[in-house]
């Protein structure tokens, strides 16, 4: 991974303004990105995985939200500091997305080819007669049958897979740098995930672009990634390496996710394991660590003060952020 | 698919077969009519419909040609209505989506113009603005049109809220599209239903305001023959002469029913939830 990164995230902070009081859906994220590089995002339901994504592109919802610190430095440029029309002009381009829900993610009145057509017209602004062509060569790639009748289909005329892989298509139309995944496989069944993910993965190996991916399927995260970021509430508490993140998972939570996977062996306990309570609610946290109510090795330093991040192998960039592996405590 | 829906369809084709005897009667009154509307003939005031001498739905006091100034009054009452709808729809539209689309400040002002023009019933509106505007035949266009911005706003508005969280628009976002383009090619197509069924159900309502417009003297004015300002001056002489109202109010009547017909029909056809209801 000495390979220059590619996008270098650094202390994002996003915050949301409600009634209640400001929630920091991410607070303090910092990650890098390598060129051809598949990085996993793990965490529960409202960890922060989706808004540290859509904060990358700068398409979170303002208001209420708000990108309140960091930067995002794609090629060396901060993201967050340029103008509306220069992110604009790399969504699609460089950096694109594909969505959660493919049932929702196509526009139910246009037709696919028009959908897929619809970044390479506004990127290279090509006529619609080549950008169907190239729409229709796109739809090859990604294995539609009989791909020239189909493209003049509309979304509702395709399965939930095919539109998964039509999503695909659009996202990879202009052969981005990055390529961010947000819970790609979630609304499908099993088969077609991997189908899906497999797809992906082929894709991105051939151009050699880098994936973001995120999931909350640590299943799918050990057959795609190289690299895995567990987050909890909004931190990013875990990097390491998939498979050191496996065999050697440091933070307590991760433990916990990876016993709560249901294991197929019939020799395990009768109960599926789950990680006692609930995530924690992100309007004013107090400096501690978050997961602490729910650790079962919580120790008194851990609802004083929030831990740091501690780098464990900087070659790997593996870190934790836990009370349990700072300097003062590995070495006691 | 769809053509077949609308020829399956009785009450659409009905409409449409009514607006096309229409259209039919102005294009026959662009070569040909059977008298000079404008000219008056002394010798025949007030005559009955008859077929001896020509007069197939009798004259007014004036001993103008009926038939004939209702054929032109065609032209006139469909173009101000197509006119009207259209301007109305356009700049209703545009300010209905973007509000809806922006949403915040704009769309907070915008809806309370809106809602402000809403308050008045449309004929007393339409009325207001003429004698704003002065009585001009064009301006009815206007009047009309400007009853209409609020209507129009309302409901493109109405439609872009209900889609614009959809995910395919922050797919087109991801995908670099910008605002423009996303009103063009994602929201409008989506919106396109109840504004083609809305164009069409203005129409008719036009028809009846340039009429009422015209009946109050406020709109076409005379001698050019509008169907409203015709009604008007058979008010004097109608208990005499009955003729001179009712053939006026009916070609009212009919080309309303057909704009409405057609409008309920597009409704059924296009609208999802009441398919397949019968």
């Amino acid at each position: 991974m000495s390979e220059e990164s590619i996008l270098r995230v650094e202390g994002l902070v996003t915050q949301f303004s409600t009634d209640r009081g400001l929630v920091k859906a991410v607070d303090g994220i910092s990650f890098d990105l390598h060129r051809g590089e598949t990085l996993g995002i793990v965490g529960e339901s409202g960890s922060g995985k989706s808004v540290t994504n859509l904060s990358i592109l700068r398409l979170v919802q303002s208001p209420p939200g708000n990108i309140a610190a960091g930067k995002v430095l794609f090629q060396g440029q901060d993201l967050l500091q340029a103008s509306e029309e220069e992110v604009r002009l790399l969504r699609g381009k460089n950096i694109s997305m594909i969505f959660q829900d493919p049932l929702t993610s196509l526009n139910p009145v246009l037709k696919v080819s028009m959908q897929i057509a619809e970044a390479i017209q506004l990127h290279h602004g090509l006529g619609r007669k080549p950008a169907k062509a190239k729409a229709v060569e796109m739809m090859k790639l990604i294995g539609i049958p009989d791909a020239e009748r189909r493209a003049d289909d509309y979304p509702h005329q395709f399965s939930g897979g095919m539109r998964q892989r039509i999503m695909i298509a659009m996202a990879l139309s202009c052969n981005p740098d990055i390529l961010i995944a947000d819970e790609p496989t979630t609304a499908l069944d099993v088969t077609i995930q991997a189908q899906i993910l497999e797809l992906i993965k082929s894709l991105s190996a051939k151009d050699k672009t880098a994936v973001i991916l995120i999931t909350h399927d640590l299943g799918v995260v050990a057959g795609m990634c190289d690299t895995v970021c567990v987050m909890y509430a909004g931190r990013i508490v875990e990097r390491a390496p998939v498979d050191e993140l496996f065999y050697d998972p440091k933070h307590p939570y991760t433990r916990g996710l990876l016993d709560s996977i249901p294991s197929v062996d019939l020799s395990g306990p009768d109960r599926l394991y789950s990680i006692p309570g609930a995530p924690p609610n992100l309007i004013d946290l107090p400096d501690a660590c978050p997961f602490a109510p729910r650790c079962s090795r919580v120790m008194e330093v851990c609802t004083k003060a929030t831990p740091p991040e501690t780098v464990l192998d900087t070659a790997t960039s593996r870190s934790v952020r836990c009370w349990l592996h700072t300097k003062e405590n590995q070495n006691a | 698919m769809k053509s077949n829906r609308l020829t399956r369809n009785p009450i659409a084709m009905t409409g449409l077969a009514i607006i096309g005897l229409y259209l039919l009667v102005i294009l026959v009154s662009t070569f040909w009519l059977p008298f000079d509307p404008v000219e008056m003939d002394i010798d025949h005031l007030l005559e009955g419909p008859s077929l001896a001498t020509g007069h197939l739905f009798g004259t007014d006091e004036f001993g103008r040609d009926i038939l004939s100034r209702i054929m032109k009054g065609t032209s006139i009452s469909l173009i101000i209505s197509i006119a009207a709808t259209a301007l109305g729809a356009v700049i209703g539209t545009t300010m209905g989506t973007w509000a809806g689309y922006l949403g915040g400040r704009w769309d907070h002002w915008l809806m309370r113009v809106a809602d402000v023009m809403f308050s008045f019933p449309s004929l007393l509106l339409a009325i207001f603005v003429m004698a704003i505007l002065g009585e001009k035949t064009y301006n009815v266009i206007i009047a009309i049109g400007i009853v209409y911005i609020p209507q129009f706003a309302r409901i493109s508005r109405g439609a872009i809220l209900t889609i614009k969280s959809s995910e395919f628009i922050k797919a087109a976002r991801s995908n670099g599209a910008s605002s423009t383009f996303i009103l063009r090619k994602h929201l409008l197509p989506n919106i396109l239903v109840p504004l083609i069924v809305q164009v069409s159900l203005s129409l008719s309502v036009a028809i009846l305001l340039e009429s009422s417009l015209s009946f109050l003297g406020l709109g076409v004015q005379p001698p050019a023959p509008s169907w409203g300002n015709m009604l008007s001056s058979a008010r004097k002489v109608m208990v005499l002469a009955p003729w001179t109202a009712i053939y006026p109010g009916l070609a009212i009547v009919f080309l309303v029913l057909g704009f409405n017909l057609l409008g309920d029909g597009l409704r059924d056809i296009l609208d999802p939830r009441l398919r397949n209801v019968r």
